[in-house]
């Protein structure tokens, strides 16, 4: 009874309770459902007969990269010692991103600096790139190609729509002759081209640092003489595979988390068009977030630990 | 490939978003990170000389307050001293004079007494030779005729005074 006097007496409680069934009303209605989710595991050439290249996927970073260029030119074009609001936030990151780095790579040493750059423009371009495709516009505004061409890649996402919920097996291009859309943008976090290529670049530079700081000593590590250390030597095979498997897992992280969070927005818009995908918007942007910042860290530790020598634990 | 194909992946692509982040950190390194850093560096320092100079403002005040109030110690057992000192002059200039003017009135008591001693000595010594006179008119009237010897007749009546002073007094 309480509750339902307060429901009827509290103006902004009765307001936000007529909202809400408002909107879940509306989202049954027809008009204003959203179309079944198109979901696309591989990013797609935008232009129909141009060069295959070409993809939203590489329209999207380079979108990305003017973001971060523009964001880092307004820190820091007119630079003063009494910062303004932006110069502030900019230096926030940056500050906050070196003492995390110093924290974990040793506070002044050599190491912090030469690590630094590279894991906080993995963190600046993965953030970006996550938050990108949570945009409106991101899968809805694109260019509509003939179905024939893209009918094999199409299969894939249906399959993998299938897989995931059985209620949303419905893809643009299950419809046969329809033509189908490909967005215009897409999240570079949700093309593999772009995580694998860094986990390629953060598991090659963990090697490369490795080699700087211990030498070929570095691969004493994965290779030792199995005539004098047996147990050593599977256990560097273990290390090497171990290494190699790192590439796959710092791809495969960050491109199944965004992929999946974009597909579940989409589902959850197809499912109840209205106040449902909100809540799963903050979870994606938390989501977001994370896995910058896991990625960052593991590269960050991966670095610190390929620079230490092994030797000293025997 | 065909896999990797299906998965998006192409080594051109691949090969771009490596060229994209190694660019991408060189220009941030030069736009934001260095600047940035350094304008940190900047501020901590300029902060810590603020703080310091700060620190040595207020020391310098302290010493300022300490000095001024040493001085003021100074002054008032100076002032102390001075008034002391007048003090004791005073006294002594007041026991001087009252000394001198002691003395001198001892002086002028004196010799007043001694003026008046004079005075009566020569009243006495005066009334003597006025009353020897007339004792001896008187006895020449007496007798009828004066006594031959004039010195022998004074030195009777000399005789005679001294002996009624003697046992007149």
């Amino acid at each position: 009874m309480n509750l339902l006097r307060a429901l009827v007496l509290n103006a902004r409680i009765r307001n936000a309770t007529i909202g809400i069934i408002v909107l879940l009303v509306l989202s049954v209605v027809p008009v204003f459902n959203a179309p079944p989710p198109h979901v696309e595991l591989a990013a797609e050439a935008l232009l129909e007969h141009g060069p295959k290249w070409f993809t939203n996927g590489l329209l999207t970073t380079i979108l990305v990269d003017l973001i971060i260029i523009l964001m880092a030119v307004f820190a820091v074009s007119r630079m003063k010692e009494i910062p303004g609001a932006w110069q502030n936030i900019m230096e926030m990151l940056v500050e906050g991103m070196w003492n995390l780095t110093q924290s974990i790579a040793g506070h002044g040493s050599a190491n912090s600096r030469k690590f630094f750059p590279w894991v906080i423009t993995i963190f600046i371009f993965v953030l970006i790139s996550n938050y990108i495709g949570l945009l409106p516009g991101f899968g809805s505004i694109g260019i509509y190609h003939s179905p024939a061409e893209s009918h094999a890649q199409a299969e894939l996402g249906n399959q993998i729509a299938m897989a995931g919920a059985e209620t949303v097996a419905v893809s643009a291009a299950a419809e046969e002759g329809k033509p189908v859309l490909v967005p215009l943008f897409r999240s570079p976090s949700a093309d593999l081209n772009m995580t694998l290529a860094l986990a390629l670049i953060s598991v090659f530079m963990t090697q490369f640092f490795g080699v700087q700081a211990l030498g070929m000593r570095y691969f004493t590590k994965f290779f030792k003489n199995p005539f004098k250390d047996g147990m050593g030597a599977v256990v560097g095979f273990f290390e090497l595979i171990a290494e190699i498997s790192k590439i796959i897992s710092f791809s495969f992280r960050l491109f199944g988390n965004i992929f999946a969070g974009e597909v579940v927005l989409l589902v959850m818009a197809f499912l109840v068009t209205f106040l449902l995908p909100s809540i799963f918007y903050g979870l994606e942007l938390f989501i977001g977030f994370i896995q910058a910042l896991v990625f960052m860290l593991l590269t960050l530790a991966f670095f610190t630990m390929a620079t230490v020598s092994h030797d000293d634990h025997h | 490939m065909d896999a990797l194909d299906k998965l998006g992946i192409s080594w051109q692509l691949l090969l771009s978003q490596i060229i994209n982040f190694g660019l991408l950190m060189v220009i941030l390194q030069q736009l934001l990170y260095k600047p940035v850093l350094n304008m940190l560096e900047q501020r901590r320092q300029r902060i810590a000389e603020g703080l310091e100079q700060a620190d040595k403002a207020s020391n310098a005040a302290a010493e300022a307050e300490a000095e001024k109030q040493a001085i003021l110690e100074e002054a008032r057992r100076e002032a102390q001293e001075v008034r002391a000192q007048a003090t004791r002059d005073a006294e002594r200039i007041a026991q001087d004079v009252r000394s001198r003017a002691d003395q001198e009135a001892q002086e002028i008591r004196m010799k007043a007494q001694a003026d008046a001693e004079a005075q009566t000595a020569a009243v006495m010594a005066d009334a003597r030779r006025q009353i020897a006179d007339l004792a001896i008119a008187a006895t020449e009237q007496i007798l009828g005729r004066e006594l031959a010897d004039r010195d022998e007749q004074e030195r009777f009546v000399a005789d005679y005074l001294a002996q009624q002073n003697g046992s007149g007094s």
